[in-house]
């Protein structure tokens, strides 16, 4: 009993714990499959696939509430849909739906494939370079920023607001309030001067026009799309890109066979979105007692379905921790499930496939000129190019 | 007695992960909220092809319901 109970207390799932976090999941998934970490408040910890699955299926025990985020985006003002529980989820939710859709989204193809031809071309041209910011932040920014409408000169401000919020909330939490501080008063501006303008085509435009039971959004209720929006539009692919990157510049037989076999491209992706997870994990909070694998979980503590380890459970995956990219059984939970699905998920893989297919199409061999920068982030990435 | 398979989307667990449009797409179509579901008229197969089982066993939300019927 009392070891394991010890085991998973200092589970953390941010910064640097990422950097052997795999291994810590199998240590986990064998000892503790939910167990008990005293980080950020303490909470209950899912591990296994199943489990996972059934708590996201189940939001009237597993709450959204106060925040998804643990710790939080740098804000307590609650993210509008993810962090609403059913009923008012539903149609917070639906005003988004058209936005996001396959044929939405295909809507985008042109564009994206000429932004990431340029940056790529940009990348192709260096011999040592951090495709980080040359490439895997900087594609995803202009993509979704355009569809946002958020204004171009405004882009280079978004980096540094989303490190703030996102990644330096667990080392400098007063550093992440500050900035979703600055990116609400942004938002509030930009909302403001667009108010009463007719429809511009971007989804600011779509937001200030919808209807939600009859009436128009209140400027609070924009405020918070807005900000969800930004901290979750930007920065998920660029990790996505980055990581898928950092394993392609370390094994070149793959890399020169995705460049033979461009249309193995699609399920790479979804390879690499298993394994390398941009989200590695999300939080509830338990509305009523209740009982995952044996654990008894108490009403109110708070719960992380870990994805990430979900993703290399080895009862959904042959050769679970081995990355395989023509693996066709591929059910994982990298954008999440049941009514939080994440809704950019069309998005975010046609984004992701896009700027793999430019890039090995348009940059010759490249590999990891620093084999001390990690799998995990949005950090620098440097490249050596050519052989 | 031979049997064909009915094969419907669950319109509750669906949540327009779109991976079914991805495996099958001469199979599924999708609604303007981007969920999928199979028009009525081509839902029985004699058999699943491989695409068909791919995009079942690749929804994320088990949705991908599939029913054996007699055939009359």
């Amino acid at each position: 009993m009392s070891d394991e109970m010890t085991v998973g207390r200092d589970f953390d799932f941010h910064g640097p714990a990422l950097d052997n976090i795999f291994d810590t999941y199998s240590e986990l998934r064998s000892q503790c499959p939910v167990g008990r970490s005293e980080k950020h408040g303490g909470f209950w910890f899912l591990t296994k696939s199943d489990d996972i699955f059934e708590a996201e299926q189940s939001p009237e025990t597993f709450s959204v509430a106060p925040s998804m985020l643990l710790p939080a985006f740098g804000t307590d003002t609650p993210m509008i849909p993810i962090d609403i529980d059913p009923p008012e989820h539903t149609a917070y939710r639906r005003i988004l739906l058209p936005l996001f859709t396959p044929k939405a989204i295909a809507r985008l193809e042109d564009g994206m494939q000429r932004t990431a031809r340029e940056l790529a071309t940009e990348v192709a041209a260096q011999e040592v370079v951090d495709v980080s910011s040359m490439y895997a932040r900087p594609m995803p920014t202009i993509i979704f920023s355009r569809l946002a409408g958020f204004p171009e000169e405004d882009w280079p401000k978004f980096d540094r607001w989303v490190d703030d919020i996102i990644y330096e909330r667990t080392v400098d939490p007063e550093r992440a309030w500050k900035a979703g501080q600055e990116v609400m008063d942004y938002f509030d501006a930009l909302l403001r001067s667009r108010a009463g303008e007719s429809d511009q085509g971007d989804i600011i435009s779509h937001l200030l026009h919808a209807e939600i039971e009859g009436r128009k959004l209140s400027h609070e209720e924009l405020l918070s799309y807005c900000y969800l929006l930004f901290v979750a539009g930007l920065d998920t692919t660029a990790w996505a890109i980055r990581s898928s990157l950092w394993y392609l510049a370390q094994h070149p037989a793959e890399q020169d066979r995705l460049r033979r076999n461009p249309e193995l491209i699609t399920t790479a992706a979804e390879e690499f979105l298993r394994t390398l997870s941009p989200v590695q994990a999300m939080a509830r909070t338990c509305l009523r007692d209740t009982e995952v694998s044996g654990q008894k979980i108490q009403e109110g503590d708070r719960v992380v379905l870990v994805f990430g380890a979900g993703n290399r459970d080895p009862e959904v995956y042959e050769d679970p921790d081995q990355i395989v990219l023509d693996r066709q059984n591929n059910r994982h939970l990298a954008f999440g499930g049941g009514i939080h699905r994440c809704l950019g998920s069309n998005l975010g893989r046609r984004e992701l496939v896009v700027a793999l297919e430019q890039f090995l199409s348009t940059v010759e061999h490249f590999s990891l000129e620093n084999p001390n920068e990690q799998w995990h982030g949005v950090g620098p990435l440097t490249l050596r190019i050519g052989r | 007695m031979s049997s064909v398979y009915h094969v419907s989307v669950d319109p509750q667990r669906c949540q327009g992960h779109a991976r079914c449009l991805a495996f099958a797409p001469e199979v599924f179509e999708f609604d303007d909220e981007g969920y999928s579901y199979i028009p009525e008229e081509r839902s029985r197969f004699v058999e699943l092809s491989e695409d068909l089982k791919l995009a079942i066993a690749n929804c994320p939300e088990r949705a991908i319901l599939v029913k054996e019927e007699s055939r009359v």
